[in-house]
């Protein structure tokens, strides 16, 4: 019993140290784990990270938090999973909350805000950057440029809800894989 | 005070469920908290830089901010919990029967749909963030448009990291806005 609450303390502390250095995306914390966890404590192999990683991506959420989930599940049921992911996300909403503060602070001075309106300048780029980067592979089969299309438009000029949008995607994903893997599946027979 | 909890619990909830990976979660998370007055469109801009240049995933980050803003410290961790809400129900289940999962093509067929969708949204966003931001007191800027132009050689060309190009424009900003 001892032994068990040494080992989610353990996790706990660990997972609460990635957490502090997750900056921007979270791949930081894979390499983290990588080192730990593959490389020094050899727990488990680089190939089972990657399997965590994949799936933890492909579920809804934040990937982080999804791999700390896969991760802790793993090492100690539910629990160790709970534990992980408080623990990884208690630092960064930490620095969130002081910074939040600061920022209604400061957010009226003259200074401040001429940085800001630079800031500002610079997310469109930003964001644009991240569109262009996720393109590859996105388009799998025509029809997926439609529903792209049509996301565009519905957001921008009708004021579609993005939850009404994104079921849209889950459901045209599902017809259009199944469609095309029926079409694959005739031209082989 | 409850039903502001009960709120942006929901709020952020349809946003974990449906926010597959790193920015395309902006649109989404712009939508909910602009059409509930917890912040406007150059707040969100301002919050998906400060989330750039710290640590944890944007998704967080907004999370805390806007929750902050709706209902002080009970609401950041009130949304942090609604963004984390399917990584405690669906990835724990996930998670149970993770040889299972990982075989299944599903999630990928889903994803075969949802990722157009996200670049859709993400494209619409920054139409929408285009119409704010380089807007300064009511105005057209070029200062703004200019330095946005370079961001985006910095970005594309050069592939500069996200933290400097931000640090870079606050620079820029200083001196165009303030000393210039």
């Amino acid at each position: 019993m001892e032994k068990k609450w040494k080992k989610m303390l353990t996790l706990f502390w660990q997972f609460f140290q990635f957490g502090c250095f997750t900056f921007g995306g979270g791949w930081s914390i894979i390499a983290q784990m990588q080192k730990l966890y593959v490389e020094k404590e050899k727990t488990i192999t680089s190939q089972e990270l990657l399997d965590i990683t994949s799936v933890g991506r492909s579920l809804p959420g934040t990937m982080i938090g999804n791999v700390a989930m896969l991760y802790g599940y793993r090492v100690g049921g539910f629990l160790g999973g709970f534990l992980c992911v408080i623990a990884m996300i208690t630092p960064p909403m930490l620095v969130l909350s002081v910074i939040t503060y600061f920022y209604t602070l400061f957010k009226e001075n003259l200074w401040v805000m001429s940085a800001m309106t630079g800031v500002r300048a610079a997310i469109v780029p930003i964001i644009a950057s991240a569109a262009v980067n996720m393109v590859k592979g996105a388009f799998r089969f025509p029809p997926c440029f439609v529903l792209a299309a049509a996301a565009f438009a519905l957001y921008l000029f009708f004021n579609v809800s993005c939850v009404m949008l994104v079921v849209m995607g889950i459901i045209g994903g599902l017809l259009i894989s199944e469609y095309y893997e029926r079409k694959g599946a005739g031209h082989r027979a | 005070m409850l039903e502001t909890l009960l709120t942006l619990l929901w709020s952020f909830v349809k946003i974990g469920f449906t926010s597959f990976g790193g920015l395309s979660m902006i649109p989404l998370i712009s939508h909910e908290v602009v059409s509930n007055g917890w912040m406007n469109l150059s707040e969100v801009s301002d919050i998906v830089a400060i989330a750039e240049m710290t640590p944890g995933p944007l998704g967080l980050n907004c999370a805390t901010f806007a929750g902050i803003h709706a209902a002080g410290m009970v609401g950041a961790v009130t949304a942090n919990l609604g963004v984390l809400m399917p990584t405690l129900t669906l990835t724990a289940v996930a998670a149970a029967f993770f040889q299972k999962v990982q075989k299944s093509h599903r999630m990928e067929e889903i994803l075969t749909g949802v990722r157009p969708v996200c670049i859709g949204l993400l494209l619409g966003v920054v139409a929408s963030f285009c119409q704010t931001n380089y807007v300064v007191n009511s105005a057209v800027s070029p200062q703004a448009i200019v330095i946005g132009l370079l961001d985006a050689v910095l970005l594309f060309k050069w592939k500069v990291s996200v933290p400097k190009v931000i640090l870079l424009s606050a620079v820029l900003g200083l001196f165009l806005f303030r000393l210039g």
